[in-house]
C-alpha cells in the first residue's frame, strides 16, 4: 500500500540553526504515528513542512503522493490540522467558525450536521451557538477537532491536540482518533504525552535536536518501557 | 468564485461585529454628508450674492440719476458707477469648491485703471480661510484614505496575531485568495460609501447627469483603489498590525500632506510669479505719475493706441475727464508686461503642478475634481480674462461720450454692457488626472502582488 504521508530526506535549516535533519518517514493509511520530543526538538517544524507553511531546505514532503512544495493547495484537501492552541474568530459562534472552516475545505453542511460534528467532538450542545470569545481553551480545541473530523481528511496532523483538554475529553479524543484510524485515516501527532502516545499510537518516534533518533511499534513496548526509552534518548 | 463569495460573506460578518469600524464608517458618512451640505451651502451663498448684485447695480444707477438729474458728463458717471463682473459657479462647484473661496467670484469694475481692480477682493475671515473647505472632494481625497487605512491595516496580520491564520491556511485556500477577498469586501464598503455620498451630492447640487458624472465616479473609485493598493503593498510586507498602521499613516501623511506641500514650495520657486500687489503698485505709480506728466505727452501716447480720437480738441484746462481716463489707460499699459508675466506665471505654475501631481495621487485627485467642477486656477484666470474683456467693453462704451463730448443721458445706463461668466468643466485636465491615477494604481498593485507572491506567507 503506498504511503499516504511521506518525508524523503526532509531538511530544514534556519540561519545558524538546524531545525530538521534529513527526516525519512512513511505513514500508511490507518496508521497513528506519535512523535515525542522536547520543546524545540523539531516536531512543529515537521508538521509545518507537511502543511507547506515553511519551505524545506532540502528533500521533500508528500501527502497522498503529492509533493507539498509543488501542490500547496491540493495537499490541503487531503489533510486536516489541529494546532496546540486552536484559535478562532472570537466574535463568531462555534457553529459559524466550523461552517467557515468546513466550507473553505469544500464541504457544505446543514446546521444540524455541524451541530452533530461539534457534539461528536464533545462540545456541549448549548455552547454551539455562543460566541467563541466566551469559550475555554478546551472548548476551542473541540471546535478544532470537529473541523478536522468534518473535513473527512485522509491525513490528520496534530500538534499537541489534547493540550487544554480535561482527562475525560482527552480520553474521548483518543477514542475518536482510534475510530478515525479504523476508517483508514493516517494520523501524525506531535505530543509530550507518552501515555497518550502509547494508548493511540501504532508507532512512536522520538525526535531530538531535529533528528528522528528512534522509531518503535507501540505494541512492542508498555508505557513504562516507552517512558524509559524516551528518557534515555533525552539524556 | 464559491470560495470568494464565502470569504466575502465572512468578511461581512467580521465587519458587522466590529463596532469601531462601524462607528468610523458612520462618522465618515456623516462627514461626507456635512461636506455636501457645506459645499452646496457655500455655493448657494455665492449664488445669492451674485443674484443680488444686479439689484445693487440698479440701486446705484438710481442714485447716480438722482445725483445727475439731467445729461451728465460721462467721465463723472464712469468714475462713480460700479459695474459687476460675475463668475457664476457650475452645478459641480458645490462638490469641489476649489479656489472659489479664496479668489473673488465677482469684481466691482469702474472705468478707472483695470489692474488695480482685477485683484481686489472682499475681506475674508483668515481663520476660516486657514481651515479650508470641507466639501465632498475634501472628504474623498483626505478622509477616505483614513477609512481605508483603518479597514486595511490589519488585513492579514490580525488573523496572524489572533492565531487564526494557521487553521485558515490549513484549508485549501491561499493567502493571496484570502487577501483578495478581504480587500474586495473592504473595497465594496468604501466604494459603496463613495458612490452613496456622490449620488447624494450630485442630487443635492442638482448636477446634470452627463459624462462628467462617470468621470467623477471613476476619479473617486480609482483614488480609493490606489489606497487599497498601498494597503496591499504594506500587507505583503507581512509585518505586525502596529507596523502596518504606522507605515500606512506615514504613507497618508507623505502623499496627502507632505508631498503636496513640498511640491507647492518647489513650484513656487521654479516658476516665480510677480505678485498681484506688485502689479497694482506698478499701475498706481504710472497713474500717479500721470498727474505730473505733460498732458500733450499723455494724450500723444493715448492717441497712438486710439487714433480715432486724435482729432479731439487740445486740452488746455487744468482737469478734463478724457485726460484722466487716458492716463488711467496708460497706467494699465505700463503694467501690461507685468500682468502678462503674472498670468503666464500662474498658468505655468498650474501646468507644472499638474505634471508633477503623479507624485501625489491626492494632489492629482484634488486637481482633477477642481478641474471637473470648474473651480481650479485656470477657471479663475479665465474669469479674469473675461473681466478684462468686459472692462475693455466698458471703455469702448464710455470713450465716445468722453472724447466726442456726448452728454450721458439717463437712457444710456440701460445700454451699458453687462457681464456674466461661468467657467466650464475642464474635462481634459480631469482625464489627464485620471490617467495619472491609473498609472500610480497599476504601479502600486504590481509591486504589492509581486511582493505577496514572492514571499511565503508566514502563518504565525
Amino acid at each position: 500500500m503506498p504511503p499516504i504521508l511521506e518525508a524523503r530526506d526532509l531538511r530544514k535549516e534556519y540561519p545558524g540553526k538546524l531545525a530538521l535533519k534529513s527526516l525519512n518517514l512513511q505513514l500508511a493509511p490507518g496508521e497513528v504515528f506519535c512523535l515525542l520530543g522536547q520543546n524545540g526538538a523539531g516536531k512543529s517544524t515537521t508538521i509545518n513542512l507537511f502543511l507547506g507553511f515553511i519551505a524545506p531546505t532540502a528533500g521533500a514532503a508528500y501527502i497522498n503522493g503529492l509533493e507539498v512544495a509543488r501542490h500547496p493547495l491540493d495537499i490541503k484537501k487531503h489533510l486536516a490540522y489541529i494546532p496546540e492552541n486552536v484559535l478562532l474568530y472570537p466574535h463568531l459562534t462555534g457553529l459559524e467558525n466550523l461552517a467557515l472552516l468546513s466550507s473553505l475545505a469544500g464541504f457544505k453542511y446543514s446546521e444540524n450536521e455541524l451541530r452533530d460534528y461539534l457534539a461528536q467532538a464533545g462540545l456541549p450542545p448549548e455552547a454551539a451557538s455562543r460566541r467563541v470569545g466566551t469559550y475555554s481553551k478546551g472548548m476551542r480545541q473541540k471546535v478544532g477537532i470537529a473541523s478536522a473530523v468534518a473535513k473527512r481528511a485522509q491525513v490528520l496532523l496534530l500538534d499537541e491536540p489534547t493540550s487544554g483538554l480535561d482527562p475525560k475529553a482527552s480520553n474521548e479524543f483518543s477514542e475518536l482518533l482510534q475510530q478515525l484510524s479504523g476508517q483508514g485515516t493516517a494520523v501524525f501527532m506531535a505530543t509530550h504525552d507518552i501515555f497518550r502516545a502509547k494508548e493511540v499510537g501504532t508507532r512512536v518516534g522520538i525526535m531530538r535536536e531535529g533528528e528522528l533518533v528512534d522509531v518503535r511499534p507501540t505494541a512492542a513496548l508498555n508505557a513504562n518501557e516507552l517512558e524509559q526509552l524516551y528518557l534515555t534518548h533525552m539524556q | 468564485m464559491r470560495l470568494f463569495r464565502l470569504l466575502f460573506y465572512y468578511e461581512y460578518l467580521h465587519f458587522k461585529a466590529s463596532r469601531g469600524l462601524l462607528l468610523l464608517t458612520g462618522l465618515l458618512l456623516a462627514a461626507g454628508l456635512y461636506g455636501i451640505y457645506y459645499g452646496t451651502a457655500e455655493v448657494a451663498r455665492q449664488r445669492q450674492h451674485l443674484a443680488e448684485l444686479p439689484d445693487l447695480g440698479r440701486h446705484q444707477v438710481a442714485e447716480l440719476q438722482a445725483k445727475f438729474p439731467g445729461p451728465a458728463d460721462a467721465g463723472e458717471v464712469g468714475y462713480y458707477h460700479q459695474n459687476y463682473a460675475l463668475h457664476h459657479p457650475t452645478a459641480w462647484a458645490g462638490l469641489a469648491l476649489g479656489q472659489r473661496d479664496v479668489n473673488p467670484y465677482y469684481l466691482k469694475l469702474r472705468l478707472l485703471g483695470l489692474q488695480g481692480q482685477l485683484y481686489a477682493s472682499e475681506n475674508v475671515n483668515p481663520t476660516k480661510a486657514l481651515s479650508g473647505n470641507f466639501d465632498l472632494a475634501f472628504v474623498l481625497v483626505y478622509l477616505f484614505p483614513l477609512l481605508i487605512i483603518a479597514l486595511g491595516f490589519n488585513l492579514l496580520s490580525s488573523e496572524r496575531e489572533q492565531g487564526i491564520l494557521p487553521l485558515l491556511l490549513a484549508q485549501p485556500v491561499s493567502a493571496t485568495q484570502l487577501v483578495v477577498a478581504k480587500l474586495a469586501f473592504r473595497l465594496a464598503v468604501v466604494l459603496g460609501l463613495g458612490v452613496l455620498l456622490s449620488a447624494v451630492g450630485l442630487a443635492w447640487a442638482r448636477v446634470p447627469l452627463d459624462g462628467r458624472v462617470g468621470l467623477w465616479l471613476a476619479l473617486g473609485g480609482l483614488y480609493c483603489l490606489f489606497w487599497f493598493g498601498v494597503v496591499l503593498l504594506v500587507t505583503a510586507w507581512q509585518r505586525n498590525s502596529s507596523f502596518n498602521a504606522v507605515a500606512l499613516l506615514g504613507a497618508w501623511l507623505t502623499l496627502v500632506v507632505l508631498v503636496p506641500s513640498l511640491l507647492s514650495v518647489y513650484v513656487a520657486a521654479a516658476r516665480p510669479v510677480p505678485q498681484g500687489l506688485a502689479l497694482t503698485m506698478q499701475q498706481r505709480e504710472a497713474i500717479h505719475g500721470g498727474w505730473d506728466q505733460p498732458k500733450a505727452e499723455t494724450m500723444r501716447r493715448f492717441f497712438a493706441q486710439y487714433p480715432q480720437y486724435r482729432d479731439t480738441a487740445t486740452i488746455r484746462e487744468r482737469f478734463v475727464w478724457r485726460w484722466y481716463y487716458a492716463f488711467q489707460y496708460l497706467g494699465d499699459q505700463s503694467a501690461a508686461p507685468l500682468a502678462r508675466a503674472y498670468a503666464q506665471g500662474q498658468a505655468q505654475r498650474h501646468a507644472l503642478a499638474q505634471r508633477l501631481a503623479w507624485l501625489s495621487p491626492a494632489l492629482s485627485a484634488q486637481l482633477s475634481f477642481n478641474a471637473l467642477a470648474g473651480t481650479d486656477l485656470p477657471a479663475h484666470m479665465a474669469f479674469q480674462q473675461s473681466a478684462t474683456r468686459y472692462h475693455d467693453a466698458l471703455r469702448a462704451f464710455y470713450y465716445p461720450f468722453l472724447f466726442k463730448k456726448v452728454p450721458f443721458t439717463h437712457a444710456e445706463y440701460a445700454r451699458l454692457p453687462t457681464h456674466s461668466f461661468t467657467s466650464p468643466s475642464d474635462t481634459s485636465a480631469a482625464w489627464a488626472g485620471l490617467g495619472q491615477l491609473l498609472l500610480s494604481t497599476a504601479a502600486v498593485y504590481a509591486l504589492g502582488l509581486a511582493l505577496l507572491r514572492g514571499r511565503a506567507v508566514q502563518s504565525r
